[in-house]
């Protein structure tokens, strides 16, 4: 009976303990999250004092973290509304984005690939973007072609939208950054 | 029921351990960390190529590919390194990560001299081990420390168009990632 007892609390223990290391690292939930509307930044990650489970997500899946001093990765993987973004419905991204030298937006898959396209189009930076006159942009996320400026989805089910804003001032990467403005999402049709 | 009860809670303060160290112990273990994927590209102290990423094919995850990208694998255990990437007209950037993937140190072409961006990168001990005279000149030199012996610089240029891709990756030929002469 006793060694069934001590059996059961080391199941229990490695059960728990792997479940919840796996959890973690296969979110990129490391604390000091910067969050404005459905877009989520990790400043902290660039930096050498990123915590643990930041270096664990990033361990695992190989991805070198955009260090601070060189910009700020906001990503989105869920609209204003908290609906997870679906490659197969069309998405709009509008609004005004926060001050940096320049900015690229890029939509990957789930495992963090790009996504085929015979446009070959798989992001917008903020030179060849075609603007608002009032200094808004409008991109659509969308299966099929769609006029102005379009990142086609490849109608995967799940998305993630990346915005790196490159050499951008410093506040950004900090809480009151929340204040900042970001572009809203809204997924607008869906099959 | 009661008999179950202690080795459960103590099941859980085992896993609280258990979850602790797999988490501080998993960049020593994983795999696939982005060390072990550029491995395959080149030999280290020397600046490498990194294939644009296509939905295919990429060396990290999560690349962006509005960049073309060079990476030097460093391994500081002979001596410091000099590290000079030639600018291009566009953003530049060279970032210094550990051998576990910890982004330790960047620096940009704004903040850069006017022809390159050029350093040494060495270990604390190896720049403690300096000269007193050679201190003196160091100061018109960019030092970086790298807080382990092992790492990885990564070298990024902005894109701007695609028309310039292959010009600005013919650029990163010029780059240097040697042995301090």
């Amino acid at each position: 009976m006793r060694v069934f007892i001590i059996l059961v609390a080391f199941a229990v223990g490695t059960l728990t303990g792997l479940g919840l290391t796996w959890l973690a690292s296969a979110r990129s939930n490391g604390f000091g999250a910067v969050q404005i509307g459905a877009w989520t930044a990790w400043p902290k990650s660039g930096t050498a004092e990123a915590d643990p489970y930041a270096r664990a997500v990033f361990a695992r899946s190989g991805e070198l973290p955009l260090g601070l001093a060189d910009g700020i990765a906001f990503e989105a993987t869920s609209d204003d509304s908290g609906m997870k973004l679906d490659g197969r419905c069309d998405t709009r991204i509008a609004g005004r984005l926060p001050p940096a030298r320049f900015w690229t937006i890029t939509i990957y898959d789930s495992r963090g690939r790009l996504i085929d396209n015979a446009a070959e189009r798989y992001d917008f930076n903020s030179s060849e973007i075609v603007w608002n006159v009032d200094g808004t942009v409008e991109i659509t996320l969308a299966p099929r072609a769609r006029s102005g400026n379009w990142l086609p989805t490849g109608g995967r089910d799940h998305i993630v939208v990346v915005l790196r804003l490159y050499d951008a001032p410093v506040g950004l990467g900090t809480r009151s950054g929340e204040t900042a403005e970001m572009p809203t999402i809204t997924q607008v049709r869906c099959p | 029921m009661r008999n179950y009860m202690l080795p459960i809670v103590v099941g859980l303060v085992l896993g609280g351990l258990v979850h602790l160290t797999t988490t501080l112990t998993m960049p020593h273990f994983a795999l696939a960390d982005a060390f072990a994927r550029l491995e395959r590209l080149g030999p280290v102290n020397t600046v490498v190529l990194v294939p644009n990423p296509t939905p295919f094919t990429a060396t990290l995850p999560r690349m962006d590919p509005a960049f073309a990208t060079a990476v030097c694998r460093y391994d500081l255990s002979r001596g410091a390194l000099r590290v000079r990437v030639p600018l291009s007209p566009d953003y530049i950037s060279v970032s210094f990560y550990t051998r576990y993937g910890l982004a330790y140190y960047a620096i940009n072409d704004r903040a850069a001299g006017r022809r390159a961006i050029d350093l040494q990168l060495m270990t604390h001990a190896q720049r403690a081990a300096l000269p007193e005279d050679e201190e003196i000149t160091a100061a018109d030199r960019l030092i970086v420390e790298s807080p382990s012996v092992e790492g990885i610089v990564y070298i990024r240029a902005f894109v701007r168009e695609r028309g310039v891709l292959d010009a600005v990756r013919a650029r990163f030929a010029e780059a240097i990632c040697a042995p301090v002469s």
